[in-house]
């Protein structure tokens, strides 16, 4: 460093990333563990092709809200 | 606000003027001229900016997945264009590929972004050089041709002659002006959609986005676009009759803010159909991408290749408040491709900030570095420059012929834009055609293509996730680990021009991080090898067509000038008092030094 005069830290610069109890959101796993998502392959340029059910909306009777049609997609409402 | 000083008069009446800081403009930014009055001609100019900023030095040390929050920081207008260039970045390092959808939300975001910023610089800050109170104070005779000259494409936009046009961009009151403010809500709600918060999006992260991807939150977007479009296609032919009649009416006009064509653009809308954000690939995605990147040197098109461009760029001192690197870390020595990688390059550059008193003559006076392009045909250091931004993407897009996309087609010597039909006004075409030069009028003119150009793409972006949605493809985040050790950049293009991150990481930390925005490359101050930047580049040796004399000059084709390059030096104050008389000349440097 340049000599500047600086204060003292009294913190690390990555202390937010590891403060206990909070987990990484982008950890691997964590989609897999999300119900209603189903991996169908790669589309271009090697990025992950998915297809999502009513169960990635709701947990409540989710097979009765899905298209009468298996070919049809799911569009969820949130 | 012109601070005047007479120089001791050699063989020309030569008289200092200076602007700091200049308004309107994000940021701090001090042009400081000597002007020959009696042969209307700017003799000489510096560009100085007194603030510090110091990214590259507190990065260190943090979270590399919190780069993307911190550099968005960087700047209060376009700090989504910095999360997006962090994220490009930061997926690279840790080798990921977001889902098509997030992609195309991020392109949608973007596109925004630019009908946004370039909308309300253009009419709230730029017209106001061009607006029928400031022509009357600089030019009255410019303003009484005005009111006799009919404006050529009155029939669309409505306003008869062109000094009805100026009236229209009067400041507060000008309808123009007040309906651009109206057009930026409308296209932040957009960006909101997209990206979660303007300025700083909160939906943004390394692979993906958190932005649920409904067909609600694509149609509210799409129908606030269409609302943009009759705005948009009525600015564009006022915008040409405007620049037009400056051309005709003032001839010689194109020398106002002209300089060397040397434009850089690098990049912007990626194609998630080819892109993989790997190093290897990077020059074949970056072409993919629905602006092309490229370097533009006397009207050729030298490389649009990302890789050619990444390793081309070097950060130069000379006259800025630093130390060298030249004995410090090199953190990258070759990339991945296993080409050699400079020692003046981002990766390799280590921030060594040292306050001092500015010296105007043959000393320091900036925090910019300058950053230049290694030419390696002649071995010049290119002081490349944005134009603004719109300018080098439209020319570089336009000569490089790859965009074609139904709504936007580049021809190899333009590129057309087409905008479908909506409420109040029917389907259009507008054609922006590669100009004759880079100066301050064609960088506005772009500006406003530009806007076209977002509209037009964000048309396809939408098409495309619509797609992806309506086959129950929702996915918009991919999960990723943080590896101990590796390299990314980001090549994009900032509202204003070229962006890149550059980023090393050690031991799951930043160990190096570099943001390379458009203004240190538009306001950089003469490097060592003596080759000024391109904002003193483009004012020393222009005419001057303001009518007012030294004792009331306004500096207005000067202003025009800096002003087109839409500089964006965030952020300072400096204050000035009386009328030419310093009272107190202070220097106050940002960090803790005493400075004699």
């Amino acid at each position: 460093m340049a000599e500047i005069r600086v204060g003292k830290p009294d913190t690390k610069p990555d202390a937010p990333a590891h403060t206990k109890g909070i987990n990484s959101g982008n950890e691997p796993g964590g989609i897999e563990a999300e119900p209603g998502l189903e991996y169908t392959g790669e589309t271009g340029a090697g990025r992950p092709q998915t297809r999502s059910y009513a169960r990635k909306s709701t947990g409540i009777n989710p097979e009765k809200r899905n298209p009468i049609d298996p070919n049809s997609p799911n569009l969820p409402p949130a | 606000m012109a601070i005047r000083e007479e120089v001791s008069p050699e063989s020309r009446n030569i008289v200092e003027m200076s602007w700091d800081p200049i308004t309107r403009i994000v940021g701090n930014l001090g042009i400081y001229t000597k002007i020959d009055f009696d042969n209307q001609e700017v003799v000489e100019c510096k560009s100085t900016s007194s603030v510090f900023r110091g990214y590259s030095v507190f990065m260190k040390g943090k979270d590399p997945r919190d780069a993307h929050f911190i550099t968005s920081r960087i700047c209060g207008i376009c700090g989504d264009n910095h999360a997006v260039c962090s994220v490009y970045a930061q997926n690279m390092a840790y080798g990921i590929a977001m889902p098509p959808l997030a992609e195309w939300i991020y392109n949608l975001g973007e596109a925004a972004e630019y009908m946004f910023d370039h909308t309300i610089f253009q009419d709230n800050l730029v017209f106001v050089d061009y607006c029928e109170q400031m022509v009357r104070e600089t030019n009255p005779s410019l303003l009484e041709r005005a009111e006799q000259t009919e404006a050529p494409n009155a029939d669309i936009h409505g306003y008869r002659t062109i000094a009805d046009i100026m009236r229209a961009f009067n400041p507060f009151t000008g309808e123009m002006y007040k309906e651009a403010l109206n057009m930026s809500r409308i296209t932040r709600e957009m960006f909101c959609l997209m990206e979660g918060r303007h300025v700083h999006p909160s939906t943004i992260y390394p692979g993906g986005t958190g932005t649920v991807a409904t067909p609600q939150v694509f149609t509210d977007y799409l129908s606030r676009l269409m609302r943009c479009l009759d705005f948009i296609k009525q600015a564009v032919p006022m915008n040409d009759d405007v620049f037009d009649f400056f051309y005709e009416a003032l001839p010689g006009y194109e020398e106002v803010g002209r300089r060397r064509i040397l434009l850089g653009c690098w990049s912007a809308f990626q194609n998630p159909d080819q892109c993989d954000y790997k190093y290897q690939n990077m020059a074949e995605w970056g072409r993919a991408a629905f602006v092309t990147p490229g370097i533009i040197v006397d009207g050729e098109l030298l490389t649009t290749s990302l890789v050619d461009i990444n390793l081309g760029i070097r950060i130069l001192l000379g006259s800025s408040y630093y130390e060298d690197w030249q004995n410090e870390e090199t953190f990258v020595t070759h990339d991945p491709l296993g080409n050699p990688v400079d020692k003046r390059h981002p990766w390799n550059q280590t921030t060594l900030p040292k306050p001092q008193k500015r010296e105007l003559e043959g000393g320091n006076y900036s925090w910019v570095m300058s950053p230049r392009w290694y030419d390696q045909r002649t071995g010049d250091h290119l002081a490349l420059d944005t134009g603004g931004g719109a300018i080098a993407r439209l020319w570089a897009t336009a000569l490089a012929g790859l965009v074609d996309v139904g709504y936007v087609k580049a021809t190899g010597d333009s590129v057309l834009i087409n905008l479908p039909k909506t409420a109040g006004t029917p389907e259009m075409q507008f054609e922006w055609n590669i100009p004759q030069w880079s100066n301050a009028i064609e960088r506005n003119r772009a500006r406003i293509y530009f806007v076209a150009y977002s509209a037009a793409m964000a048309f396809h972006f939408i098409e495309k996730a619509l797609a992806l949605v309506h086959a129950g493809d929702t996915q918009v985040f991919q999960e990723f680990d943080v590896p101990d050790e590796a390299i990314g950049c980001g090549f994009h293009e900032a509202v204003r021009g070229v962006l890149s991150h550059h980023l090393v990481i050690r031991d799951g930390k930043i160990a190096n991080y570099h943001p390379y925005p458009p203004t240190p490359w538009n306001g950089s101050p003469t490097d060592w090898y003596g080759t000024p930047g391109p904002y003193e580049d483009a004012v020393a040796g222009q005419p001057i067509f303001e009518e007012n004399g030294p004792d009331n000059f306004k500096g207005i084709d000067i202003m025009r000038a800096v002003r087109s390059f839409d500089p964006c030096l965030p952020c300072g104050v400096h204050m000035y008092l009386g009328n030419g008389k310093v009272l107190e000349r202070r220097h106050s440097p940002t960090l803790g030094i005493d400075v004699q």
